[in-house]
This record gives structure tokens, C-alpha cells and sequence, in this order.
């Protein structure tokens, strides 16, 4: 019974521990969805540029892990303005159907994982040992939280708090809302639109390769990491498409479900309880736990 | 003789094969209140958006204090153009006081701003009291007054109105084209487009009828309101 129960609470810990690196990632492809309305594939390709950038100026230029982990999220930032110029932005201006972008933001993706394949090489990667600390706490009988646990639970808090910040208290934050309400009559107030899709491109990236080089920490390191963000795509829907704390919700329901699949059940079901999880909202509640009605979408 | 403020030289707008402006041109002057009427798809949203840079224009040019006005939107609102949309369009996820605040996005006068607030609370009252309410709950009268008092926030020198009357009760609309001529007075030259002739008249100082992307006729609101062509095709069964 205590063994059950310790099974249980470590579970939820590293449920939380996941859900949190699915946050940083399911919260910037949800920012953008709410601005452009497209499921933005490409996201996962982001988060791969910040990890390898993480890996080779750890690695190959032998730079301090923060100087790094900064290279990583600037790296992965601009890839996703650099994407979003080339790729959706002529597209945007020809036509309204997003089908197309959706389109082109696969494709988009297939080529930066390919870009890793042809020059860095498909092997399986990992972060230096010294980059993170590697030591487990224990917490209570048996019950253990590693410092790479702490140290992305406390990063995904950080950096999701400041991006709440950022959208709740300032004029740019106000704008991005704005225009997540109605993007057209936000440019009539005045913001320029095109650098405003920039900048959130730019927060979403980086947000990605936060959630990348945990990832790569995590796991490892190899082109298809960025696979991972269906997971992030379905913790939004759960918790709603293009809302944020529904993003951040859904990603915490993933992680533990997940966690707790593994505990209990077995991990080769995990995915399969992910998935049931999708199918279930949207055949009860399809906008999601937050998510806008589709009538206020119109 | 005032000067001219805002003049539009020959514009042409196309949607593919479809030709919504076809070489419209307008004068505003300074204090002045100008009326554009016309029917649907007469091409007045057109025009507006033509002027707020939202679509494109194929011919012709705009000018603003003599100097040709910029086609960049953002541009555009910071050099003295405010639109209320139509369909009014305020931000229904924000709060009133978010909306006002976003209004004044280009400006970076804080002081002023505060005193721009005071100037809409006293022309709509009720926004005041409805500061912290999501604008989506508004009734469909107090968004239009908000979209009215969101668009003055940006301290215009030309408020642009599409159609503000647009799904209101009589009573609501003759009282915000109380308040449109109060700010007209206080120095913002006013341009109104409208398919409700009357009022839109009755409001102007001049007018312009426009017909499927052309000018049909223009001249003072008060003889337009006379004039037996306009009585019958657009005041027919006016209020
Ligand atoms: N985005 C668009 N694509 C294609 N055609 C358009 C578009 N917008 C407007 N049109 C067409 O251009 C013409 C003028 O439209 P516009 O909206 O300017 O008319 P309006 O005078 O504002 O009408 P209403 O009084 O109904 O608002 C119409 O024939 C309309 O169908
Ligand atoms: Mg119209």
C-alpha cells in the first residue's frame, strides 16, 4: 500500500516535471494559433535549432551554460521570425485560407529536421554531463526529485510567469491580445501588425527552445526531437486551441496522465492514453477546457 | 475659406475582376463634417478601408495636409486617421478600459492620454461605469460608443465613422449623432459614411453620393436633403 502510494506521488512528480517542458512548448504554438489561426507545425523544428545551438556552443565552442542556453533561445527566436518572413508571410498576404500555411509550416519542418540530417547527421546526441546538475533529492521514503526536475519545473514557472507578465502589462502584451481578438482592427489602432507577428514568432521560439534543451536533457538529442511537440499540439487542444492557461493546463494533464500511465499501467500505454485523452475532449467538449466558442471565433 | 484637410484624387479600387472604387474623389475641410451615402455595395466600407491602408488602391492618391498620406496603416493612424469599423469591432475579449487603452497605442503623451479619457467619459458617461467589464457584454449601442470613444483615443485629427448607426434602436442613434456633433465642435473634423441618408445628413456640413464606385452627386448636406433625385432613390422611407 505505502509502496503504491509512494508510486503515486513520485509519479506526480515527474508528471509535472514533463508537463512543465510541455507548457513552454504547447504555450508558444498556442500564442501563435490565436494570432494566425494555423496549427504551426514548424514548432517542433524551432525547438530542434535551440537544442542543437545549446549542444554545439556547449560542446564545440566550449561557451558557459548560460551563455549557451542564451545562444539557444536567441538561435531558435530568430528561426521562427526567419520563418515566418519566408514562409507564411507571403502566403498571408495572398490569401486568407489558412489551410495553406498549415501546409507550408509542415513542409517547413521536414526542412530544418532534414537540414540537421545532411549536415550535423541523424546520430542521437546527448548534452554534457556538466551542463545540468545532476543530483536527486530525497524528498520522503523512496520518493526522489532530480536537479534537471527542479531546475526545468523552475525555469517553465519563470519563463511562463514573464510571458504572463509580458502579455498583462504591457502595451505590445495588450496588442498581441488585441489581436488575438481580431487581428484586422488591431491594425487600425496602430500597431504595426507585421512586426507584431514578428515579435510573437520571436516568443514563440524562444519559448521553444527552452522547452528543447530540456527535452535534449531529458532525453536526447537528434533531428526528429522535434516529433515531440505533438504532445505539446495535443495538450493544447485539450486545453484549448490559442488560449494560454489552456495550454498550460492541458500540458499538465498530459504530463501527469503520462507519468501516471507509467507507474501504474505500463509505459508502452502511454501514448495510447494521450491520445484517448484528445479524442475524449473533443468529442465532449471540442473548444477545449478553455478554449474560445467557435461562435466568438466568427 | 478653411483649408483643405483630407483629399482623395481619382480612387480606384479593384477585388480581382471586381471594381469596388471606380475614380472616387473627396474633399474634407478643416471642422468640417463630410457624409459619404450611398447604398450597399455602393463601395463605402471600400473607401474608408482605402484610406485607413487596409486594401489597396490600383489608382489614384490620397492627401493629408497637402502631403500624400502614407500607405502603411500604422503610419496612417499615427499621422491623424482614426477609424470606428464598421460592425463597430470592439475587442470583446478585453476589457472597456483595455479597448480605450489600446486606442491610444501610438501615443505616447501620458498626460494627455489621461485627460482624453476624462474627454470620452463626459461624452459617454456610460463607459465609465462599465470600465472593468468585458466589451463583448457591452449592448450593441454602448460598443458603438465605445468603438466611437476607442477610435477618439488616438487624439485624431479626422474621425472616420463606417456606418455607426448600423443595427441601433432610433432613440440610441440620435444620441450618439449628439455626441458625433459635440466632437465635431471640440475640433475633430468628422468623415461619415452611412446608408442612413437622413441622419447622415441632417449631421454634415456636405455630402457625397456614391453609386456603385462613382460619384453620383455631391454638394451641402441641406440641399441634398432637398433635392427630389436623393428624396426619392434615399429618403424615401427615412425616419
Ligand atoms: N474583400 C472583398 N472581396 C471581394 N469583393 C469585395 C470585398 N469587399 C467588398 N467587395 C465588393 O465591393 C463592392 C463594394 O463593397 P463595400 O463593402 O465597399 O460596399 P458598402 O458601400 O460599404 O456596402 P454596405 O452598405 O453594404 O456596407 C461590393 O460589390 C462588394 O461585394
Ligand atoms: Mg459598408
Amino acid at each position: 500500500m505505502s509502496f503504491t502510494f509512494s508510486t503515486f506521488v513520485q509519479q506526480i512528480i515527474n508528471g509535472l516535471s514533463l508537463g512543465s517542458v510541455y507548457a513552454l512548448i504547447a504555450v508558444g504554438y498556442s500564442l501563435v494559433y490565436s494570432i494566425l489561426l494555423f496549427s504551426n507545425f514548424a514548432h517542433g523544428g524551432f525547438l530542434v535549432v535551440g537544442g542543437y545551438a545549446c549542444y554545439y556552443l556547449l560542446t564545440q565552442w566550449g561557451y558557459s551554460v548560460p551563455f549557451s542556453m542564451l545562444g539557444a533561445l536567441l538561435a531558435s527566436g530568430l528561426t521562427a521570425v526567419v520563418t515566418e518572413r519566408l514562409a507564411y508571410k507571403p502566403i498571408r498576404e495572398r490569401t486568407p485560407i489558412t489551410l495553406y500555411l498549415l501546409i507550408a509550416s509542415m513542409g517547413v519542418n521536414i526542412i530544418i529536421e532534414n537540414l540537421f540530417v545532411v549536415t550535423v547527421g541523424g546520430r542521437i546526441r546527448a548534452l554534457p554531463r556538466s551542463t545540468f546538475p545532476t543530483g536527486v533529492f530525497n524528498l520522503w521514503e523512496g520518493i526522489t526529485i532530480s536537479s534537471s526536475d527542479v531546475l526545468s519545473l523552475v525555469t517553465a514557472v519563470i519563463f511562463l510567469s514573464l510571458l504572463q507578465l509580458f502579455l498583462s502589462r504591457t502595451r505590445w502584451g495588450l496588442a498581441i491580445r488585441a489581436a488575438a481578438c481580431d487581428i484586422k482592427t488591431a491594425g487600425l489602432m496602430g500597431v504595426n501588425v507585421t512586426f507584431l507577428i514578428s515579435l510573437v514568432f520571436f516568443v514563440a521560439g524562444v519559448l521553444a527552445a527552452v522547452g528543447g534543451v530540456f527535452l535534449s536533457v531529458r532525453y536526447s538529442l537528434y533531428p526528429q526531437l522535434g516529433n515531440i511537440t505533438t504532445k505539446a499540439f495535443v495538450a493544447a487542444v485539450i486545453g484549448g486551441l490559442g488560449s494560454l492557461p489552456g495550454a498550460v493546463a492541458g500540458s499538465l494533464i498530459l504530463g501527469l496522465a503520462e507519468m501516471l500511465t507509467a507507474g501504474f499501467i505500463s509505459s508502452q500505454m502511454r501514448d495510447l492514453v494521450v491520445y484517448s485523452l484528445l479524442v475524449i475532449m473533443l468529442l465532449i467538449s471540442p473548444a477545449g477546457f478553455f478554449g474560445k466558442k467557435i461562435s466568438e471565433k466568427i | 475659406m478653411s483649408k483643405i484637410l483630407l483629399e482623395a484624387r481619382g480612387l480606384c479600387v479593384n477585388y480581382g475582376a471586381i471594381q469596388a472604387l471606380a475614380g472616387f474623389s473627396l474633399k474634407l475641410f478643416e471642422n468640417e463634417i463630410v457624409s459619404v451615402i450611398g447604398a450597399n455595395g455602393a463601395g463605402k466600407s471600400t473607401f474608408m478601408n482605402a484610406l485607413m491602408g487596409m486594401v489597396k488602391i490600383s489608382k489614384g492618391e490620397i492627401f493629408l495636409d497637402s502631403y500624400p498620406l502614407s500607405r502603411h496603416n500604422y503610419k496612417i493612424v499615427r499621422s491623424g486617421l482614426s477609424l470606428v469599423p464598421e460592425g463597430r469591432r470592439v475587442f470583446s475579449s478585453l476589457t472597456v478600459e483595455e479597448n480605450l487603452k489600446i486606442g491610444a497605442f501610438t501615443r505616447k503623451d501620458k498626460t494627455e492620454i489621461k485627460n482624453d479619457y476624462e474627454w470620452v467619459f463626459s461624452l459617454f458617461p456610460i463607459l465609465q461605469e462599465r470600465l472593468k467589464q468585458y466589451a463583448g457584454t457591452l449592448s450593441g449601442g454602448e460598443q458603438q460608443m465605445l468603438a466611437i470613444a476607442r477610435a477618439l483615443m488616438a487624439r485624431p485629427k479626422i474621425l472616420l465613422l463606417d456606418e455607426p448607426s448600423l443595427g441601433l434602436a432610433p432613440i440610441v442613434i440620435q444620441g450618439i449623432f449628439k455626441e458625433l456633433k459635440r466632437i465635431n465642435e471640440q475640433g475633430v473634423s468628422i468623415l461619415l459614411v452611412e446608408q442612413n441618408a437622413k441622419q447622415a445628413l441632417l449631421l454634415s456640413h456636405r455630402a457625397y453620393v456614391l453609386q456603385t464606385g462613382r460619384l453620383l452627386k455631391e454638394g451641402a448636406s441641406k440641399d441634398l436633403l432637398e433635392d427630389s433625385d436623393i428624396k426619392s432613390a434615399y429618403l424615401g422611407h427615412g425616419a
